[in-house]
């Protein structure tokens, strides 16, 4: 075992060696995902994802992660609407904004945001240990012998087919959450439907901010999570690292675009 | 379109829900055996304990430091709207603490520390290290799943109550940085409003998260099979569970403490 395989903490090193290799570390793995990004976009402004691909990958990322999305929306937006209504029940017994609030946060914010994360844990995960199965087997090695390039073959098709259907299965969170919402609101505190279910808050910043912040996500988790599956090492063990860097970049990926996004729509569409 | 392949996705996923759902609680069952009386090994619980915290609080402090700016921002669209800015504390104290803190810290906390533990244990299964345990005479539910149930149920529940304290710096950091809002009025508003009960939701569902979480990943890990393609796509099976399992659990401890 050499010293680079302890954990940081049980290594003596001089001060300055403990705190520059992180960033030294930190900058280089940004520069190759930097590098990677470009690469993607390249390939794909060169229109080098082979069509057929594009709709395989569409079909894997998007129609195949409806049923996870309608639940996980669908339970966001029932409790949501429940904690909020009790809220709003105890201090003023007034629900007639509550529907078009929460419509409007959904379309803001939280559909476009745990849409992400939810493809983030489902197809990023996926993707890294799709990609990194390749790297430990050498299939990646056996693409690069037949000249055909990885990034080009692999990430291109997935990246944007991944931008396109985040888009789409954020409509499909907003329906859902926005049912359930709907459904309970009736329910537990007696909102007829009609209240609930209007879209004069909706704006068109609102709508520009969600489908933004979903395609964002879109393009930058088949990149990252790709990233984790190539820099895959040694056998079973090395997939399974992989697929963990996978989901937590790409959830923490998430997080950061919501943060300046909502940051610059919130500059930008001042009013 | 036969009837079969209409009914055949929606029985295979009915099928594959209740297994998950069967084999975590068969997890559950095997650990709380183990618990009482206590027959696990401590040492080992103390390592998983060290090295769960160790490992997970870095991202679980960016990620509520995050969560508390995008909270403070989404709240002030609506104090701009309304001209309410003592709402601005409450408003972000009470979406982090009850809502979205616990949930987004699960899912960070899922992502790091429980596809992490069905990647190891899959691992271990694939390469027939738990066969080697057994053949010690060493349980592998003693041995191997107590100290992490422990080790995450606790965790959890010490690194939620670390995340709302840093939620709370992000989102003061913000309100004066972006938005020009003074940071201790918000936290003056924040404290006068009384949050304690959903404070404590909060850290309730993380607890219940933490057992959700070690319970799917173990079981993922430990049904891992078929060499390094298997144990990834047992770590994607399992963030995708976990995922489920939090929304779920998000909801259920809710309903219970409005009850």
């Amino acid at each position: 075992m050499t010293a680079n395989d302890l954990p940081a903490s049980q290594v003596k090193r001089p001060l300055l060696a403990r705190f520059g290799a992180p960033v030294i570390a930190g900058y280089r793995a940004a520069r190759d995902l930097g590098r990677l990004f470009v690469d993607t976009f390249v390939a794909i402004a060169r229109g080098r994802a082979s069509r057929k691909q594009v709709f395989e990958q569409a079909f894997e990322i998007g129609n195949r992660s409806v049923p996870f999305v309608v639940i996980t929306l669908g339970v966001l937006g029932f409790i949501t609407v429940y904690q909020v209504a009790h809220q709003v029940a105890q201090i003023l017994p007034d629900f007639s904004m509550l529907g078009a609030a929460f419509i409007q946060m959904m379309c803001r914010e939280f559909a476009p945001t745990i849409t992400g994360l939810m493809v983030a844990t489902r197809v990023g995960s996926g993707i890294a240990a799709e990609i990194g199965s390749m790297v430990v087997t050498e299939q990646v090695d056996a693409l690069k012998m037949c000249n055909a390039d990885p990034v080009e073959y692999l990430l291109a098709p997935r990246t944007l087919a991944s931008g396109v259907m985040l888009v789409m299965l954020t409509v499909v969170g907003v329906v859902s959450a926005t049912i359930a919402g709907m459904l309970i609101a009736k329910a537990g505190f007696g909102i007829p439907y009609q209240t609930f279910l209007r879209f004069d808050l909706v704006g068109v910043s609102d709508v520009a901010t969600g489908v933004t912040k979903a395609f964002a996500y879109g393009l930058a988790i088949p990149v990252i999570a790709g990233q984790a599956g190539l820099q895959a090492t040694g056998g079973s063990a090395g997939v399974g690292a992989a697929t963990t860097r996978a989901v937590v970049n790409t959830s923490f990926a998430v997080i950061v675009l919501d943060f300046v996004l909502s940051g610059l729509a919130y500059v930008v569409f001042d009013k | 379109m036969t009837m079969t392949a209409v009914f055949a996705p929606v029985g295979r996923a009915t099928l594959h829900v209740l297994a998950t759902l069967g084999g975590a609680a068969t997890v559950f069952g095997r650990v709380m055996r183990s618990l009482f009386p206590p027959r696990f090994d401590k040492s080992e619980t103390w390592r998983q304990l060290f090295h769960v915290g160790v490992r997970s609080w870095p991202i679980v402090a960016m990620t509520a430091l995050f969560v508390g700016a995008i909270m403070v921002i989404q709240t002030a669209y609506f104090v701009r709207r309304t001209g309410a800015t003592s709402f601005l504390g409450y408003g972000v104290g009470y979406s982090v603490f009850a809502e979205i803190g616990p949930v987004l810290i699960g899912l960070m906390f899922s992502g790091r520390v429980g596809a992490n533990n069905t990647a190891e244990l899959g691992t271990m299964v694939v390469t027939e290290q738990v066969d080697a345990l057994r053949a010690l005479a060493i349980d592998p539910v003693r041995y191997l799943i107590v100290p992490r149930f422990i080790a995450m149920m606790v965790m959890l529940t010490l690194l939620m109550v670390l995340g709302d304290l840093f939620a709370i710096v992000g989102a003061a950091a913000t309100a004066q940085g972006l938005l020009g809002f003074d940071w201790r009025v918000l936290i003056a508003n924040l404290v006068e409003s009384h949050l304690l009960d959903e404070l404590l939701m909060g850290v309730v569902k993380a607890t219940s998260f933490g057992i959700a979480i070690s319970c799917i990943s173990c079981y993922f890990g430990l049904g891992a099979s078929g060499g390094a393609v298997g144990v990834g796509r047992a770590t994607n099976h399992s963030v995708v569970a976990n995922a489920t399992a939090i929304f779920l659990l998000d909801f259920l401890v809710g309903w219970l403490f409005t009850l």
